[in-house]
């Protein structure tokens, strides 16, 4: 029965199903329960919410990026999913605190300095989200200087840095070297994205890793987690 | 309408390689396959990240290239000031466009006195410091300001071309409404500026992205707008646009339709 609610909750958020009124994508699944009334059934039924989170979001998310990247979902498809994912950990969060369990890292993610593209960026941090990561997102426009400050204040594991720009791509270098210079360059794993970028790119500026889209960015911060 | 040829952009990585190389018959022959399909202004932009000084080299490079190449004047675009400026200065032909300003005060310190020195046409975003705001009224506080400042500078407003921008309808779908309502705005409020518009952006992220960049550039004909920029090359949506003139009564015995009927070019 619980395996059941699960898989059934895995389902709807690859559907981006929130709700009973949601017709699903083959239509005719109007009345039937969404990620939503799932959620609050399988607490009602005494479902462990830190399995709700693995195998049902966790999951389903991992899927709706496989599908994303063989281009059968776009980016519509991955926000409704996501939207799921956000509503669900809404109503699941007093009761996670409860059993201990701990979010998988705490993300800072920022549009450098002199851009103000936040789009991608958005994008990024709403699926790191659902990934079961705390993101602390700090907008455009954000200079080195805030960044030092910020990861001095908070400690997070990971920057996200984005640029739209050929112009400002070069903020991103800045803003490693400003860490650095802080001393703080082996305290954060530092990675970059954005259209001008490249894996060479962030090489070259010493960035940790690139994600040339939202899910490549979760996986790269999942293997540097495990390296580290 | 104005049709501004958007091909020629250093953000494709083809012609980014020919500016590099200097490879002066591939963008000419992109020139002359854009005015042949319709363009009447051709978009430069030669911004490919090594700097400002590089860029300005380079888009003179490109100016000179274009201009032996067709006769149609050019649409001047790049987000670094001193670029503009250096290709302005280099220009010395009629009716450049200024591609773009908005409503950040060093773009407009930088943009203004330039647009009166050279007589240039001005495209003019509707967005300011914070980034292109999500609503309507923010979007045309941004407008106001833009040709408030103009207007103190002395260009007068049928110089300028408001663009009310467009945001990937993948990411929201209110923004093609904030689109057209701004749009409309703008025309009601300031009747003898002119308008434009960049399509692409409303159908990133979605597939077939040409269906939804025809969707949008009908509609914003119905309300007026004066130009547009797209890709000339892009033989449906040239189609449609001399439908929509005819459609809208703006081309009196279909002359322009059954012209390029005539030529083959309207496809089905």
């Amino acid at each position: 029965m619980t395996d059941d609610i699960i898989e059934q909750i895995k389902q709807n958020v690859i559907q981006g199903r929130m709700d009973k009124e949601d017709e699903g994508f083959d239509g005719g699944m109007v009345g039937q329960p969404g990620v939503k009334e799932l959620v609050q059934q399988a607490l009602d039924m005494g479902t462990d919410p830190r399995r709700m989170v693995t195998e049902g979001l966790t999951e389903a998310m991992s899927i709706v990026g496989e599908r994303f990247e063989a281009k059968d979902y776009f980016i519509p498809d991955m926000l409704a999913s996501a939207e799921t994912v956000g509503e669900a950990m809404d109503i699941l969060a007093p009761h996670l605190a409860k059993s201990g369990m701990a979010t998988k890292g705490k993300v800072i993610m920022a549009t450098v300095k002199g851009d103000l593209h936040d789009i991608g960026k958005n994008i990024v941090s709403i699926i790191l989200k659902g990934a079961g990561y705390e993101v602390n997102d700090m907008g455009a426009d954000v200079t080195p200087e805030r960044i030092v400050a910020i990861v001095t204040e908070e400690k997070p594991d990971f920057i996200g840095l984005s640029a739209l720009l050929t112009t400002t791509m070069m903020a991103m270098k800045e803003t490693i070297e400003s860490l650095a210079e802080a001393g703080l360059r082996d305290k954060v794993k530092v990675i970059i994205g954005g259209a001008p970028t490249s894996a060479e790119f962030a090489a070259e500026i010493g960035a940790d890793g690139y994600g040339a889209d939202a899910f490549q960015a979760v996986r790269v911060v999942e293997e540097l987690k495990q390296r580290s | 309408m104005l049709i501004i040829g958007e091909r020629i952009n250093a953000t494709s990585k083809r012609v980014a390689e020919a500016i590099g190389n200097r490879n002066a018959q591939f963008l000419q022959e992109l020139a002359r396959q854009q005015v042949s399909a319709g363009a009447n202004y051709l978009d430069v932009n030669a911004g490919r990240g090594p700097g400002s000084e590089q860029e300005a080299e380079d888009i003179k490079w490109v100016i000179d290239m274009v201009r032996a190449a067709t006769d149609v004047p050019l649409s001047i675009d790049s987000s670094d000031p001193q670029a503009i400026k250096a290709a302005l200065a280099h220009y010395r032909g009629n009716a450049a466009i200024i591609n773009s300003v908005n409503a950040e005060d060093g773009k407009l310190k930088a943009l203004l006195p330039l647009a009166l020195e050279h007589q240039a046409y001005l495209i003019a975003l509707a967005m300011d410091d914070s980034g292109i705001p999500k609503d309507v009224d923010g979007r045309l506080r941004a407008c106001d300001r833009i040709l408030e400042q103009a207007s103190a500078c002395g260009i007068p407003l049928e110089s300028i071309f408001i663009d009310p921008l467009v945001l990937p309808l993948s990411v929201d779908t209110d923004q093609g409404m904030v689109t057209l309502r701004t749009l409309a705005e703008i025309k009601a409020r300031y009747p003898q500026a002119r308008t434009t518009l960049g399509l692409s952006n409303a159908s990133y992220g979605l597939p077939l992205r040409g269906v939804i960049n025809r969707a949008l550039l009908m509609m914003a004909m119905q309300l007026g707008v004066d130009s547009v920029i797209l890709d000339p090359l892009d033989e449906r949506l040239m189609a449609l646009v001399k439908a929509a003139q005819v459609v809208l009564g703006r081309d009196p015995f279909c002359k322009g339709y059954l012209k390029e009927y005539r030529k083959g070019r309207i496809k089905e």
